[in-house]
């Protein structure tokens, strides 16, 4: 018999108070960012905390910033010339748009998985342990159990024990993602960022990478991007709003996609005219 | 009319055309230049013409029809030729008769109304000698080692001369040759302890013994040569030409024996591919007028595989620079127009640049700076192979450099975000995973430079080929490349042989010969590179973006 | 209506499946007025035939009932509603649920009219029709608000259930002294009992429609919640 009593119902969403997160609780921490591609402003004045170990979602449409914002937890808007960033981003409560920061170190620290599957043309084997081999691992047996336990984490070992040096271009789309979540995960990161992971993904597919989602999140602190907003709904514990550039409604994904709290948000979760 | 014009068909006709065209120039190139070519090698009939000539008087003529025509006989009546002058045309016949020591010509024109009789005597043989051509004619007798032994014997003989042909041959290029060059590092040893003041008398005593030590060696491989032709001068062949005068061949001289005409097909294919095999591996003789091609071969494919080893490297690194890492402004598009239009100028102009710049100035100062000893004969200051390889290196430079931009372009994003997400460095990227999967775009740069560079001869006449080379420029002396020397060219070759030899006539298949051979060549360098860019792409195709 | 903003989803095919449903929801709404109206009126009027047509009827609402289920549960899995949108769903999954029943608790109302009552007892039923005649007019309101969506009239709604508990307490008592005064009137007696039992309990019904409106407008649940609560919403 399993009882169900108010108190193991509420257990299952433990709210945090965004506003007020204790330091250690605090994965990510974004003050007063402003983003601008030329003379034109893509994020204008972006401040939020992103918890430890929970799944953040950014939603909004299309042009809105949000993968703007992810990228630059990551700093792979630096890769754009005319992309210009004022505020912070703290990180361990160190800014990583410091002059002095290390991007390659912070690249490993925060993973990304992009929108595509994009394995390099390699064997599966030396996709997962490219990051590893980036920073001179060579030696056979950390690399062997590097590459199966991210294979597992990323839920593919069994699918792929057998055949670990074919291409890895021989996988179906699904499974090309989970190998790029691997390879991301294989280097152990503290954030894992992913930018619409399943946008190019079958529903099925989409489902499994979900469920890996929910299981990274014991790992990871996980920030998605996604256009689906079931997907938001079915994988965050928090969920942010963007619109022009704006961060509108952040809170917890349980409220916000059943009573946000701003019309904008109502309207655009709800499929309306904003 | 309209709606045909709308359906797209003269579209599609036109395309069609225009791809018949280009495969037929194609196929007529290479059927032209193989038919030519490849009958050079087939061994010709032995034909004997009973005639009579315009005096009255009976001669007998002896050799392969060469070529046949037909004149109008208007052309021949001043030569009160006792012919039927009602016809309207006189066939003639091109004939080389060779016997080179007999006659002056050794191809000659005969006029058909005037032969009596054509047959093919089974004995009648070719034969193939180091100097003055061939010979065709009856065998009388063959003398071994001064007493005269039967026809029968013949193919031993042969067999024997060739053996103590070989042993000739490894004596002179390999056993003399390397001693030669000993010799002669030796002294330049001395001369530069002599230019640099540090020559004692010690060492002079050192290097006299040496080169006395080498001279000794030298004396008893001489005498070892001396004694192998003096073995081979004691057989000699004595042969009956057309004109019933007798002829002693040493056999020395003789390469191969034949009667062409008792062969069957199947011996004659057999003979056919010995011929080939004898081309494509041994050295010319007579001026480049006989004999085989292989320092051509050689020399052509060094030259190529020298100037990929420089071009690739150097134009993969350019593009990496224009695409990667130089800014996207004024200067890097005039750059790329730069690189561009180096693709234009006209090869010999790289000929002048590489004769005037690399020959002279850089090969001059090199000499000055190392190879002292030998001035006032230049090292590396005259044209070498070396020299011609950089020069077609910096002619298909923009090949290379555009087709590898090319690659890098069309590399999508993802794969490059996918490496710097990972904490990879821009260099790591560009190393680990961009210049692979650019490989292929790369190879195809590589594989059009080959393609162009074996074909180029203009600049290479200024830079490094010449017509003879004596040694070829990688051998077993230390340090067994030498990139100083002047090497023979296909192309070159063909040039050579075709305009510049003294007797054209006997030329021509050659020529087609060669071409065959240059055209296989190329072929085969670019198919290699072909099927190593297709590995490539295989292994770096792209899912379909 | 605008106050739903239904009309101005991108899903022109989405506006029409609201629409629809909250137009059944009315429609049903109307049917259990109208039974109501009629179980009332037959035991005032001891109509025995009007009776047997409301007993008849309840059907209609059974299937009403059924039919707007079925189309929540399609927008469900259609459109995946969120925020607004899902919570009128629900809010209209529920209030259906409390409609048919008070639409059973008028079968109820008809049967007393079938269990033969004397002249006797007129004043008996006097005093039901009053109580009735309350619940009716509570109803109206409640689908009022419904229709108009409006918080504040559900509020008001809402809380005047409590005068209608106060009548049926009084009623209630009237009936156990006739009980105590001729025992052998306890059958009668019984029988309006079930009668006010039942339009009590439509009272309680109405309020959980109510509830459901405040849910569906202000996403906030007030059920089992004090009176305090309530009055921060307004």
């Amino acid at each position: 018999m399993i009882s169900v009593t108010p108190k193991n119902l509420s257990e299952h969403n433990v709210k945090l108070d965004l506003n007020n997160l204790s330091p250690e609780q605090v994965a990510l921490e974004i003050k007063n960012l402003d983003l601008y591609y030329g003379d034109k402003q893509a994020l204008q004045n972006i401040s939020m905390s992103i918890p430890k170990g929970q799944v953040t979602a950014f939603i909004g449409p299309s042009g809105c910033g949000k993968s703007t914002l992810l990228r630059c937890i990551n700093r792979m808007n630096d890769l754009v010339d005319i992309c210009k960033i004022t505020g912070q981003i703290n990180l361990h409560g160190e800014n990583i748009y410091d002059r002095h920061t290390d991007v390659a170190a912070l690249r490993r620290k925060v993973g990304m998985v992009f929108q595509r599957p994009n394995p390099f043309p390699k064997s599966i084997y030396e996709n997962v342990v490219y990051g590893l081999r980036i920073t001179g691992e060579n030696n056979r047996r950390v690399l062997d159990e590097a590459a199966e336990n991210a294979l597992r984490s990323a839920a593919l070992w069994n699918e792929v024990k057998d055949r670990l040096h074919e291409s890895a271009l021989g996988l179906s789309g699904g499974q090309q993602q989970r190998l790029v979540i691997a390879r991301a995960i294989a280097i152990e990161p503290e954030v894992l960022l992913l930018d619409e992971p399943t946008s190019a993904l079958d529903p099925i597919s989409t489902l499994t990478i979900e469920e890996l989602i929910n299981d990274l999140k014991k790992q990871f602190t996980v920030v998605i991007v996604t256009h689906n907003m079931q997907q938001a709904a079915r994988v965050s514990d928090q969920t942010a709003f963007m619109y022009m550039g704006d961060l509108i409604e952040y809170s917890d994904t349980n409220t916000l996609f059943t009573t946000p709290m701003k019309k904008k948000t109502e309207d655009y979760i709800t499929g309306r005219y904003g | 009319m309209n709606n045909w014009f709308k359906s797209g068909s003269p579209w599609v006709w036109l395309s069609a055309g225009g791809v018949s065209i280009s495969l037929i120039s194609v196929i007529g190139l290479l059927w032209l230049i193989a038919s030519r070519g490849l009958s050079y090698f087939w061994p010709a009939d032995i034909y004997q013409f009973e005639m009579t000539d315009e005096k009255g008087q009976n001669l007998t003529v002896i050799g392969e029809v060469y070529d046949r025509e037909s004149i109008p006989t208007s052309q021949l009546v001043h030569l009160n030729l006792n012919i039927d002058k009602s016809a309207e045309t006189i066939e003639r016949l091109l004939i080389k008769t060779g016997n080179r020591e007999l006659v002056s010509l050794d191809f000659r024109w005969i006029l058909v109304p005037q032969i009596n009789k054509t047959s093919l005597p089974e004995d009648l043989v070719v034969i193939e000698r180091l100097t003055s051509g061939n010979f065709y004619g009856y065998i009388e007798e063959i003398i071994l080692d001064g007493k005269v032994v039967g026809q029968d014997k013949m193919a031993e003989l042969v067999e024997r001369v060739s053996d103590y042909q070989a042993e000739m041959a490894v004596l002179q290029t390999s056993d003399i040759g390397a001693i030669n060059y000993k010799i002669e590092r030796t002294r330049l040893k001395e001369r530069k302890h002599k230019l640099e003041g540090t020559l004692t008398t010690e060492l002079q005593q050192e290097f006299k013994a040496e080169v006395a030590s080498l001279k000794a060696d030298y004396q008893v491989l001489e005498k070892e040569l001396m004694a192998l032709r003096d073995k081979i001068a004691r057989d000699q062949i004595v042969v009956r030409a057309m004109d019933g005068q007798t002829v002693n061949i040493n056999f020395a001289d003789v390469i191969q024996i034949t009667f062409n005409n008792k062969l069957s097909v199947l011996g004659k294919l057999g003979m056919f591919f010995s011929q080939i095999a004898a081309f494509v591996s041994d050295d010319p003789r007579e001026a480049n007028t006989e004999g085989g091609v292989f320092p051509a071969i050689f020399g052509t494919v060094l030259m190529v595989l020298l100037m990929t080893v420089i071009v690739s490297p150097l134009g993969v690194v350019a593009a990496i620079y224009l695409h990667e890492y130089a800014g996207n402004n004024a200067f890097t598009k005039l750059l790329r127009i730069a690189v561009i239009n180096l693709a234009g100028v006209p090869s010999i102009v790289y000929g002048v640049f590489g004769l005037g710049f690399f020959v002279y100035m850089v090969g001059g100062s090199l000499d000055q700076l190392f190879y002292a000893e030998t001035l006032p004969s230049p090292t590396f200051g005259t044209p070498g192979v070396m020299w011609s390889a950089l020069t077609l290196a910096i002619l298909t430079l923009p090949v290379v450099i555009v087709s590898t931009e090319e690659g890098l372009s069309r590399i999508p994003s993802a794969m490059r975000h996918g490496s710097l997400a990972l904490g990879a460095t821009k260099a790591e990227t560009l190393w680990r995973i961009i210049l692979p999967i650019a490989s292929p775009a790369i190879m195809t740069g590589i594989i059009l430079a080959i393609a162009r560079a074996a074909g180029e001869v203009a600049p290479l006449m200024l830079v490094g080929v010449v017509k003879m080379a004596p040694n070829l420029p990688l051998d077993g002396n230390f340090p067994f490349l030498h990139l100083d020397r002047k090497f023979m060219h296909l192309g070159f070759h063909i040039y050579d042989v075709g305009f510049q030899s003294p007797n054209v006539e006997a030329a021509r298949p050659l020529v087609y010969a060669t071409a065959l051979l240059l055209v296989t060549i190329i072929v085969a360098l670019n198919m290699t590179a072909v099927t190593i860019r297709n590995r490539l792409r295989e292994k770096y195709r792209m899912l379909e973006h | 209506m605008d106050k739903l903003n239904i009309g101005r989803h991108i899903s022109g095919q989405f506006n029409e499946d609201l629409q629809r449903i909250i137009n059944h929801v009315m429609h049903m709404g109307g049917l259990v007025e109208k039974q109501l109206t009629d179980a009332l009126t037959s035991v005032c009027d001891a109509d025995e035939a009007l009776a047997k047509k409301v007993l008849n009827n309840d059907y209609l609402i059974n299937n009403a009932e059924v039919s707007i289920d079925d189309e929540c549960t399609r927008i469900i899995a259609k459109r995946q509603p969120a925020a607004g949108d899902l919570r009128l769903v629900m809010a209209i999954v529920k209030t259906i649920t409390d409609l048919e029943r008070i639409g059973d608790e008028a079968g109820k109302i008809a049967n007393v009219t079938l269990e033969s009552l004397s002249g006797k007892h007129k004043d008996l039923l006097s005093n039901l029709d009053n109580l009735g005649r309350h619940v009716l007019t509570f109803l109206q309101a409640t689908l009022d608000a419904f229709t108009r969506m409006d918080v504040d009239a559900a509020i008001k709604v809402h809380k005047s259930d409590d005068k209608i508990d106060r009548e049926y307490e009084a009623l209630m008592r009237q009936l156990m002294t006739y009980m105590m005064e001729d025992p052998r009137s306890i059958p009668q007696v019984m029988s309006v009992i079930w009668s006010a039992r039942a339009l009590e309990r439509i009272g309680d019904r109405c309020q959980n429609i109510c509830e459901y409106i405040i849910y569906f407008v202000k996403g906030k649940d007030v059920r089992h919640t004090t009176a305090s609560d309530f009055e921060s919403l307004s």
